[in-house]
């Protein structure tokens, strides 16, 4: 009897067993700390977290935080490279192959951005949230076209030949990615396209924008950007009025000194992105990573000797002598480098986007060029920063001054190649290497599409000599 | 009071028509094993009928049976004895211990079979063999035993896994490890400390001890891992560990071992002389900073490690028990890199009474790492010895450690010295399980309750000084992984009408696995002598997180056998359903089918004396590869803050659909062994094609808010090859014996199918990029799972001094593009085996191993920097040869030549021929003879040396590298990429063991 009973026992037991072990329920398992697409823009504060993770994305030191600006100086004749990436060591020596990785991630990574950008502007006005206002929403879209207008004016500087060069508006440039939509794929856009777009979106995004912030996008930041198209398509009267709107806008003032880099809240900042301790540049290779010296930094980008020249010219440049630092390069050679950003223990050192002191730049080169006065002579504007700088004011300006100004106030800030570029000037100065191979117009002064996006979409043509 | 009364009644009229039909007398005896104890649980038939019964606990039975019937007695393990029935109404039996019956039985999944029912494809490891090696974790004991299994040593690091592959390469976009299961439990292996720079964390099966393995059993073919269905395709190892006697006796063994160990090979590099030259070869004046170092000698040492190990072993036929315990000081070769390991374990099992036996592995172990970064980092000591000028003095004239100057400014040796970089490691691996006789009701039935833990708790400690890291840095993380496993099975196993036999085992089985971890990171710190994050004044790290998966089963398998084994059937099936995969298919069915022809057995061949064991066997089965990770099919966001607000940004793309990588194989096979078993030969055929592949497939994220691709079921990959093993006892000769055993396994792989969003290369061919690699390793249509696709390099032309590469056509170019890439090479063998050869000599054994690995390609991606003249790093002596004037025959273009600035691009110039021949281990064992010690008290000694890696024979190309080499164990693209990979260590061994 007994053991009867146990018998029953055990293949009841059996059966319990089985039933409790094939139920369903112990499947549906949920990821504890990302949230599933579903929920992305189920309320204000999430979608309004996708609006804070687009500037997220853009911290990646490939987008804003100083890879791309500092790839651009190795190609010009700011900044040298004597580290042991194999990837950059292909761009200071105009060696570069379109599987270089660097500017594969380049691509990739500001493209994220610009998803992020796109994400918001679908969605944002799809959330059905009471609290979620109009005018909130109107603001998140700007914001993301701000963004999508800032990063693609970067993209379209590295991937395709300046407005100066070839056939100008119909240079081919980057693909214009406008919607959110997956797998909706378009041949590279014009540059002019894509500058079109540019001023669409910033034009657009000034009256939806929140004044009074420095680390996010403003209309202040949104007319500055505007400037800065301009100047690249030599708009240059326009290009001096957008960047007078922004110089007589009272939230902004040069700084009386170059302590204002890692302060956010300096009025020199039209529009810097933030980095903490615990959010900062997300590699090694942004600005201060690779622009500090070793140990500190990777000792990878110290000055040329020719932008030590350039300083030294004149005695007492404030901008040489208080933002620099001497230590160890890559190599164990003693150099000079920035001391822009010397945030290294935490690579935290906010990146600067888009100082007051560009607008001033602007303006001076906008009004010398359009021969007007708007705001302030040119010559005003470019002693105005030379006083800055501890230097004497000029009677006199022409053009090769202001970019000179230009090029030393905005050293390792990722400028000057454009700079040179679009006054149809070479990226090296002679007497340094490759000097031939980075006249505009030539192959290697801009990037290919990288080999691994051609792969996938072999209808983005390729540029030429890669 | 009715009911009772009705059942005894009832009771009582049963048994009187028992009597009834029996009509014969009761049998009663007692049954004792060799040594004379009772034997428990005999199974005891009368031959020709159903009637049979069992041994108490003491032995005794008691039968219903006739005068001239036959009583059959049989016991695992025991020779099967039959009695006649005389006149006599006890028959008492003694009966013989079966060798042969003991060594024949293989582990397969749930279960024993015997050698010769075993009719899928599995391998199996005895304890001599793992007793020669002295191995820090069980991959390693696979290599060069089992044919078809491939185990690549990645690095010479402390705790680095050895990549193992079973049969080949089946997956592309997940990960091609095996499952290894020890004593029933599926053991979690997922990688849970940093990588350091190497390719993966420290192996997570380093825990294991194998002092504590008693045997392994591999299950290759899909047939024999269906019964682990999602997680068979890449084959199980399953584990056996020490168990012990049931004799009576108590056996004590203790070992004590000293190793010491060297590098096997270096690249040679250049010495502050030569370095000045090549740089001013090259245009650079360098002005010698007055050092003259030879850094590989400096973060490299002669390490020397020692070894305890003791063993407790012994039971009687109700109970039996092993205790070990081992602790072991090891010192890596790379400076700062040791291991201490101290691990327990307990197995317990005993007789309750006639219906139950209960069970307890237990194990714990505890590794402390000091860990050393390797390969892909700037604060590996050995990579940084390739790279770091030789001129450049690591200590000041003050005899202070200096940073200014050191290749990513740090100083590996001070690193080493004085930073702190620990990991931590404890491990809980246990299971109990109750096992339930039901044969008083049913005759053969069996039900067993299995319950398993594995947790794993890993502590990294990092502390960062002031002189490398200026302000101090401090990290310190916990990460844990919890498994529960419960498993039911009830088994089935009856011989009926003496010829047909049924072995059934179904049950269900139950796991989850969770993750947590933290992570705290502190800098800024007043002193190096505060070490914890506590003292820090900024905390880059706060981070908390969490992840779970978890599977449910249900399974059976069925064996049926004509005429103890001469026809074998056998079919099985699993359904698992895994949270890892979409919602819409969740669950998938695995299932095996095989049979087997112990032709021996047949009449015609019963008298050929020559020939025995003759076994035919084909098999066809399906099983799973569930490696993806937790959530691979959802679509989500990570979170990721914004100047202190939290933000969302996309990281995955969605697919519901998403289900198992399924591989289908097929094997056929053929054994036998010649001349009484003095010849043993096995030859297994076996096509594996693996379909629904997992692949990340990569979408052009430009087009996909920059997201590069989604998971999705596409493209077949298909393996197939031979397994062979060769066995033979060469002489015997009464004091010499010498003994061979060889395997080979051959393997093909190719991609068979990819789907139509693969990228196109220049030939039109559809490909995936493997991430893992550095030199762009591909899975190609219609070629290699791992191919390497390269500009083909031809060297430096002696006339011009330029470098010339092969453009597509195979024209010579010094301007190549990236569409002159062909596939050159492949970083898979044709074929990987090992050759064990055991000489017995009086006292005295000698056991050697070879293996070996045939038609592989390796990457050496070390040379894209160490033999760069226009980089500032050192280099290895092969730069000397440079060319400088027309004729010479030179490795590195002219300095003038413009390919003197990308002739170090990817290419051939780095791919060399990976095919090797190594003697992995000899071993000389010398047993004391008795006459030098006490019989008493100790019943024998054994001194012994091991050597390791003692000898390689590899390509000229390889000359300063380990022809053992690879990213890590983890994901594809990892086989066959060298980068700066410290090489295998030799290691010489002695030891002491001596039985009590």
């Amino acid at each position: 009897m007994k053991t009867i009973m146990k018998k029953i026992n055990i293949v009841l037991l059996f059966a319990v067993a089985g039933l409790y072990f094939s139920c369903d329920s112990k499947l549906d398992v949920l990821p504890e700390d990302n949230i599933v697409n579903e929920l992305a823009f189920a309320d204000e504060s999430l979608a309004l977290g996708v609006v804070e993770g687009m500037y997220s994305s853009a911290q990646q030191d490939d987008v804003l935080n100083g890879t791309l600006q500092l790839s651009g100086e190795w190609l010009s004749d700011n900044v040298d490279f004597e580290g042991t990436f194999p990837t950059f060591n292909e761009i200071r020596l105009y060696t570069i192959i379109p599987t270089n990785t660097s500017i594969s991630a380049f691509w990739d990574d500001n493209y994220e951005t610009i998803g992020s950008a796109n994400l918001v502007i679908d969605n944002v006005p799809l959330v059905d949230v009471p609290t979620f206002t109009a005018g909130e929403k109107a603001q998140a879209i700007a914001e993301a076209r701000f963004m999508r207008a800032l990063v693609y004016l970067n993209m379209s500087s590295f991937f395709g030949q300046p407005l100066q060069v070839g056939a100008g508006r119909a240079n081919l440039s980057v693909p214009l990615v406008l919607t959110s939509e997956l797998g909706v794929e378009v041949p590279r856009a014009t540059l002019g396209e894509v500058h079109d777009q540019i001023e669409v979106d910033l034009l657009a995004a000034i009256s939806d924008l929140a004044s009074g912030t420095r680390v996010k996008a403003s209309p202040g930041a949104a007319r500055a950007l505007l400037a800065r198209l301009y100047l690249y398509q030599e708009r240059f009267a326009e290009a001096a009025m957008m960047a007078d709107q922004v110089i007589s806008d009272s939230f902004y003032a040069l700084a009386s000194d170059y302590t204002f880099y890692d302060e956010s809240g300096s009025t020199e900042h039209v529009f810097t992105l933030v980095n903490n301790a615990d959010d900062g540049q997300d590699s090694f290779q942004g600005f201060t990573g690779l622009s500090n010296p070793v140990p500190n930094g990777r000792g990878d980008a110290p000055f040329t000797d020719n932008l030590i020249a350039a300083y030294q010219e004149e005695i007492g440049d404030l901008r040489f002598t208080t933002l620099q630092q001497t230590g160890s390069d890559a190599n164990a050679v003693q150099r000079i480098f920035t001391s822009k950003f010397i945030n290294f223990q935490n690579l935290d050192d906010d990146a600067p986007v888009i100082r007051i002191t560009e607008m001033y730049l602007i303006r001076a080169e906008g009004n010398f060029r359009a021969s007007t006065t708007v705001g302030a002579t040119p010559l005003a504007d470019i002693n105005r920063l030379r006083q800055r700088a501890g230097l004497l004011n000029l009677v006199a300006l022409n053009l090769n001054q202001i970019l000179n100004e230009r090029r030393k106030e905005l050293a390792f800030e990722g400028f000057r190649r454009m700079d040179l570029l679009r006054n149809n000037l070479s990226l090296r100065r002679i007497g340094m290497p490759d000097v031939n191979l980075s006249q505009p117009g030539m192959n290697g002064t801009i990037y290919p599409i990288p080999q691994d996006v051609r792969d996938l979409s072999p209808f983005i043509e390729q540029n030429p000599g890669y | 009071m009715k009911s009772k009364l009705t059942w005894i009644l009832t009771s009582f009229m049963v048994l009187c028509i028992s009597f009834s039909f029996a009509q014969g007398k009761t049998i009663s005896g007692n049954v004792t094993d060799q040594a004379g104890l009772p034997l428990p649980g005999v199974s005891v038939v009368v031959v020709g009928t159903t009637t049979g019964t069992q041994t108490d606990f003491d032995g005794n039975y008691m039968i219903k049976a006739n005068s001239g019937q036959v009583l059959r007695f049989s016991y695992v393990g025991q020779k099967t004895t039959e009695k006649l029935i005389g006149a006599a109404n006890a028959v008492n039996v003694q009966l013989e211990d079966d060798a042969q019956a003991l060594e024949e039985v293989v582990v397969v999944a749930y279960g024993l079979q015997s050698k010769k029912k075993s009719i899928t494809s599995v391998s199996t490891i005895s304890s001599e063999a793992i007793d020669n090696l002295v191995v820090t974790d069980p991959q390693s004991i696979l290599q060069g035993q089992a044919a078809g299994v491939q185990v690549v040593g990645s690095s010479g690091v402390l705790g680095a896994a050895p990549e193992v592959r079973i049969r080949g390469n089946s997956s592309i976009g997940t990960d091609s490890r095996p499952l290894f299961v020890i004593d029933g439990v599926p053991l979690g292996d997922d990688f849970l400390t940093g990588t350091q720079g190497g390719g993966q964390g420290l192996n997570p099966l380093a825990s294991i001890n194998p002092n504590d393995i008693a045997n392994i059993t591999v299950l290759k073919s899909a047939s024999a891992t269906a019964l682990y269905g999602s997680r068979g395709a890449n084959g199980v190892v399953l584990i056996t560990t020490k168990t012990g006697g049931t004799d009576g006796k108590v056996k004590v063994t203790f070992d004590v071992n000293t190793s010491f160990a060297r590098v096997t090979d270096t690249p040679d590099l250049l010495n502050t002389e030569e370095f000045i030259q090549v740089r001013g070869l090259n245009g650079t004046n360098v002005v010698s900073q007055g050092a003259d170092i030879d850094f590989i000698d400096l973060v490299l040492r002669e390490a020397v490690s020692t070894s305890y190990n003791l063993g407790i072993s012994g039971g009687n036929k109700q109970t039996s028990y092993f205790v070990g315990v081992t602790y072991e000081d090891q010192e890596g070769i790379l400076v700062g890199n040791n291991l201490q390991r101290t691990s327990f374990r307990s197995n317990l099992k005993t007789k309750a009474n006639d219906w139950l036996t209960v069970g307890l592995n237990f194990n714990g172990s505890l590794n402390k790492f000091d860990r050393t970064p390797s390969e892909n980092a700037f604060a590996a000591p050995y990579t940084i010895a390739g790279l770091q000028r030789p001129d450049v003095p690591i200590r000041d004239a003050d005899g202070n450690f200096t940073t200014a100057g050191n290749v990513g400014g740090g100083n590996v040796v001070a690193q080493e010295l004085l930073e702190l970089n620990l990991s931590t490691q404890t491990r809980i691996i246990g299971n109990m399980f109750a096992e339930i006789d039901l044969s008083s009701f049913v005759g053969g039935l069996k039900f067993k309750s299995d319950i398993g833990i594995d947790r794993v708790s890993v502590e990294a400690q990092q502390r960062d000084i002031e002189i490398l890291t200026p302000g101090g840095s401090a990290f310190n993380s916990i990460d844990q992984q919890n498994r529960l496993i419960a498993t039911q099975t009830l088994s089935f196993d009856r011989t009926f009408a003496d010829k047909h036999t049924v072995n059934v085992i179904g049950g269900f089985a139950y796991e989850q696995n969770d993750r947590r971890s933290i992570a705290v990171e502190g800098t800024g710190f007043l002193s190096d002598a505060l070490l914890n994050v506590d003292s820090a004044s900024l905390f880059p790290t706060t981070s908390s997180n969490g992840t779970a998966s978890r599977l449910v089963s249900q399974f059976a398998r069925g064996t049926y056998d004509f005429d103890n084994g001469k026809y074998v059937f056998e079919g099985s099936f699993r359904r698992d359903g895994s949270s890892r995969f979409g919602a819409n298919n969740q669950y998938g069915t695995f299932w095996s089918a095989a049979l087997g022809w112990n032709v021996s057995d047949e009449n015609f061949l019963k008298d050929v004396s020559w020939i025995q064991d003759l076994k035919l066997n084909a098999s066809t089965g399906t099983s799973g590869n569930d490696r993806i990770g937790n959530f691979a099919s959802l679509g989500t966001f990570f979170v990721s803050p914004y100047n202190g607000n939290s933000g969302l940004r996309p990281t995955t793309l969605p697919n519901p659909d998403l289900r198992w990588e399924k591989t289908t194989g097929v094997d056929a096979g053929i054994s036998a062994s010649f001349f009484n078993r003095r010849l043993n030969l096995g030859v297994e055929y076996y096509k594996r094609t693996t379909n629904d592949l997992i692949l990340f497939v990569p979408l052009d994220g430009t087009f996909n808010n920059g997201l590069n691709g989604r998971n999705e079921n596409v493209g077949e990959v298909e393996n197939s090859g031979f397994d062979i093993n060769i066995s033979s006892v060469n002489v015997n000769s009464g004091k010499f014996k010498w003994t061979t055993n060889l395997n080979l396994g051959f393997v093909q792989n190719q991609v068979t199918s990819l789907p139509e969003t693969a990228s196109v290369d220049e030939a039109g061919r559809k490909f995936v990029a493997l991430g893992g690699s550095f030199s762009g390793q591909r899975a190609i249509e219609g070629e290699s799972i791992n191919s390497f696709y390269l500009i083909r390099a031809a060297g430096v032309n002696a006339q011009t001094g330029d470098f010339e590469w092969l453009d597509v056509d195979g024209n010579l170019t010094t301007t190549p593009t990236q569409a002159d890439r062909v596939i050159a090479g492949q970083a898979n063998p044709d074929w990987v085996g090992g050759l064990t050869n055991n000489f017995t000599f009086g006292n005295f054994t000698l056991s050697t191993l070879f293996n070996f690995s045939y038609g592989n390609d390796i990457f050496l991606n070390t040379r894209v920097f160490t033999e760069n003249v226009l980089s500032g790093f050192n280099k290895t002596t092969r730069t000397l040869s440079q060319w400088q004037n027309p004729g010479e025959n030179a490795l590195i273009p002219s300095p003038s030549s413009t390919t003197i600035r990308n002739y170090q691009q990817a290419s051939t110039s780095q791919l060399e021929d990976g095919s090797f021949l190594r003697l992995k281990n000899v071993t000389l064992n010398y047993n004391l003879p008795r006459k030098y010690f006490d019989e008493a008290f100790i019943s024998a000694v054994r001194i012994y040396a091991t050597a390791t890696n003692l000898a390689t024979f590899k390509g000229q190309g390889l000359d300063g590298y380990d022809p053992e080499t690879s990213r890590g164990a983890d994901g594809n693209g990892a086989i066959g990429e060298e980068f700066f990979n410290i090489p295998q260590a030799a290691t010489v061994t002695l030891g002491l063991n001596v039985s009590f």
